[in-house]
């Protein structure tokens, strides 16, 4: 059983066909990276794996589960176990680092001292534990990502959908946090689906790459 | 380029002049007695004190309320309206605009024509009831109703606008572990919530300045009074000194909510990444959809309605046009002047506020602000103390005044929509043309005012609207014998009747909403989008 199946998903945007019959498995605990140009549906098909959208036709299976199908969505995204960074990471600014990442326990209703101590956790697991008090716009580039990173993982998630996470990032910086995200999967095991268009990128994070072709105008 | 900064300086110099030297001219009138510096004026003021303070707790009391009601209706109203896939959201959202569009004043008509004793309700219930009813809608609950219907679609349309504005990746990374309640309640509300306190408190200003209503609804409020000191007594001084107060409590709110007001103006700067979801309302679609048309109906289509009833006889409307034709002609000269001045100011205006080329667009933005803020009456009787001279009574007696009077107050609104639509004109189109060779007014008028041609339009409009439907300044400055047609209206209610002053109200909003929509069509086919 697949921990990810795709079966002729398809999407269309404003006129134009993003996916057009796309089909791919994924294995639990793989590391797969998603690879092709601009505009080609990589952040679509992520948005489709986390239920944020449904597919205009096709089926989308999450650990034998159907989730989605043609406009519809079967499991909401809050069930299907998904953890998420976004391309520009989307920190909510009212929120201090410690409510963004508890963001998730609290809607669980996770007790307070549980929620603290898990906050302390992950943001230790990615040394942010000096920062927890601060609000995302008082951090730098690299420290918002990782705040991103930390909210995304403090669910446990079964799966981290990764959307362009290193782009904004300088090569120093971004090889560093390669190396944390290659650590923090060896050491949780989820299932990592990684969007990017950078070559070295794909080659040194993914364990197996999906390419997908240019979109086409209907 | 010495060019756009003699011209920006130029253009907020006009907006200071136009707005803040009847202010000043006002507080000198109060500060000046024969000649010399006197504060009697402000001691005969204090000595009167408990009459006014009841009245400026009146004032506040309703101001408050007004706020409350208006924002906790309008803000879900907003969220319904922008955010969910309720049916007929865009038609919706055009009728909870209309009250915005008329007279509050007509709102209130309307509903008296419903439950008044001679109203709709009163040919139904048994007399003793409509009589209760009738009179319990005087007063405080009344003015309260009907000024938040009339000032609700500001929190509404700021909610609307906001929501569109807001980063959907936000809400989707919320989503992954929230429901949308939770989402809502979580983050996109407290993202957006500058603007909505920002909505309240701008309906807290406006319904703090308001006259057209509590007038009619018998409340006694102090802008009332301080139109009474001028038009009841003619004692200008009396009457600015009055005004101070109310300036005052503007400037102290202004003042509280000038970061607000800075964080708001950036929030509506952001440019929304990817496409929003909205808000799938599933089972509860047609429930939330009956209780909204429901909702539609009691605050905007059924008091207006029993308006167009009650004024539903030729007689009344031939009489309607024979008290009023030549009002309804100078409304609409006025407001079309007045339009045509404002679109082209604020089109200098708006620019310096999107693109922020002078540390000016600051002081430009806070004092059409205030200006906009300020009790009509306040700008009203500023107007005069500066223009009733020998020397300048070629304004104090025309039409001009009152043009000056529109500028002042509504400068804001053309700045905001110019400075909306700039906004998706890229600073790279006009430095392109800079590069080719243009100058800035060569850029200006080539580049950018095509591309934000839909933006001068709406500009133009919105303008015209507000200048028709004015009448805290109309009613203080209108020249001999050229009175407005909210202000003839309002005069003629003391003994017109009722299905007379139906009729004329009608006929007000149709001159206003009828341009509306023909311009409105205009907009959607005839002007090209760029």
């Amino acid at each position: 059983m697949s921990a990810i199946e795709f079966r002729s998903v398809a999407k269309v945007y404003r006129a134009r066909r993003v996916i057009d019959s796309l089909s791919f498995t994924i294995e639990a605990g793989e590391r797969v990276v998603l690879f092709g140009p601009s505009g080609c549906g990589k952040s679509t098909t992520l948005l489709l794996i986390a239920g944020l959208v449904a597919p205009d036709s096709g089926e989308i299976w999450l650990h034998g589960k159907v989730v989605s199908t043609a406009g519809r969505i079967h499991a909401a995204p809050r069930s299907r176990g998904v953890g998420m960074v976004f391309q520009d990471l989307a920190l909510w600014p009212h929120m201090s680092v410690a409510e963004n990442i508890g963001f998730g326990l609290r809607a669980r209703r996770v007790a307070a001292a549980e929620c603290r101590r898990r906050i302390g956790d992950i943001a230790s697991l990615v040394g942010l534990g000096d920062y927890l008090q601060v609000r995302p716009g008082e951090l730098s580039g690299g420290e918002q990502q990782r705040v991103a990173l930390a909210r995304a993982l403090a669910l446990q998630p079964r799966f981290l959908l990764m959307d362009e996470p290193l782009s904004n990032l300088d090569a120093v910086l971004s090889r560093r946090l390669r190396g944390e995200i290659l650590r923090l999967h060896a050491e949780l095991g989820f299932t990592l689906v990684y969007v990017t268009h950078g070559q070295e990128e794909a080659q040194e994070i993914g364990s197996r790459t999906i390419e997908l072709g240019e979109s086409r105008a209907l | 380029m010495v060019t756009e900064r003699l011209v920006l300086v130029a253009a907020t110099l006009v907006l200071a002049a136009v707005g803040l030297l009847p202010v000043a001219a006002m507080l000198k009138e109060t500060l000046i007695a024969d000649g010399r510096f006197s504060l009697e004026a402000y001691r005969a003021l204090l000595a009167s004190g408990d009459h006014l303070a009841l009245l400026m707790s009146h004032s506040l009391q309703l101001a408050f309320l007004t706020a409350s009601l208006a924002t906790l209706i309008g803000v879900p109203l907003g969220v319904l309206l922008g955010k969910t896939d309720l049916p007929w959201r865009s038609a919706l959202t055009l009728v909870f605009a209309a009250p915005l569009l008329i007279p509050s004043y007509v709102l209130a008509v309307a509903w008296l024509s419903m439950v008044g004793r001679t109203g709709l309700l009163g040919g139904i219930l048994p007399e003793a009831w409509s009589r209760e009813i009738g009179s319990a809608f005087f007063g405080l609950f009344g003015c309260t109703f009907v000024l938040a219907a009339a000032f609700m679609p500001i929190a509404t349309l700021l909610t609307i606008a906001f929501l569109r504005n807001i980063n959907p990746e936000l809400e989707n990374a919320g989503r992954l572990v929230s429901g949308w309640l939770g989402v809502l309640a979580r983050i996109t509300l407290p993202v957006v919530a500058p603007a909505i306190v920002f909505a309240a408190v701008l309906i807290f200003l406006l319904s703090l300045g308001e006259i057209g209503v509590p007038m009619y609804l018998r409340f006694p409020v102090y802008p009332v009074e301080t139109l009474t000191q001028f038009a009841a007594f003619y004692d200008l001084r009396a009457a600015t000194v009055t005004a101070a107060p109310l300036l005052l409590v503007t400037l102290a709110v202004l003042g509280l909510q000038n970061r607000l007001h800075k964080r708001v103006l950036q929030l509506g700067r952001q440019t929304p990444r990817g496409e929003a979801v909205p808000i799938t309302l599933g089972i509860w679609r047609l429930p939330l959809f009956a209780l909204v048309l429901a909702f539609a109906a009691v605050v905007v289509a059924v008091p207006l309605g029993a308006l167009a009833v009650q004024s539903f006889s030729v007689d009344a409307y031939a009489l309607a046009f024979a008290r009023a034709g030549d009002s309804i002609l100078r409304s609409l000269a006025f407001g079309a002047a007045g339009a045509s001045l404002l679109a082209v100011l604020g089109f200098f205006w708006g620019y310096l506020a999107e693109r922020r080329t002078l540390f000016l667009w600051w002081t430009n933005e806070w004092i059409a602000l205030l200006l906009l803020a300020l009790p009509g009456s306040v700008i009203g009787i500023g107007l005069i103390s500066l223009w009733n001279t020998k020397a300048t009574s070629f304004i104090y007696a025309s039409p001009a005044i009152l043009i000056l009077g529109y500028l002042a107050q509504y400068a804001i609104l053309p700045t905001r929509v110019v400075a909306a639509s700039l906004h998706a004109v890229p600073r790279s189109l006009e430095q392109a043309a800079w590069l080719s060779g243009a100058g800035w007014i060569a850029t200006l008028r080539l580049i950018v005012a095509p591309l934000a041609r839909r933006g001068l339009v709406a500009a133009w409009l919105i303008s015209f609207v507000f200048a028709l439907r004015d009448v805290a300044i109309s009613i203080v400055v209108y020249p001999p014998g050229a009175d407005t047609l909210p202000v003839r209206i309002l005069t003629l209610m003391a003994n017109g009747a009722p299905s007379v002053i139906a009729a004329l109200c009608i006929i007000l909003i149709a001159v206003t909403l009828l341009p509306l929509a023909a311009a409105g069509l205009w907009l959607k086919f005839g002007v090209a989008r760029p």
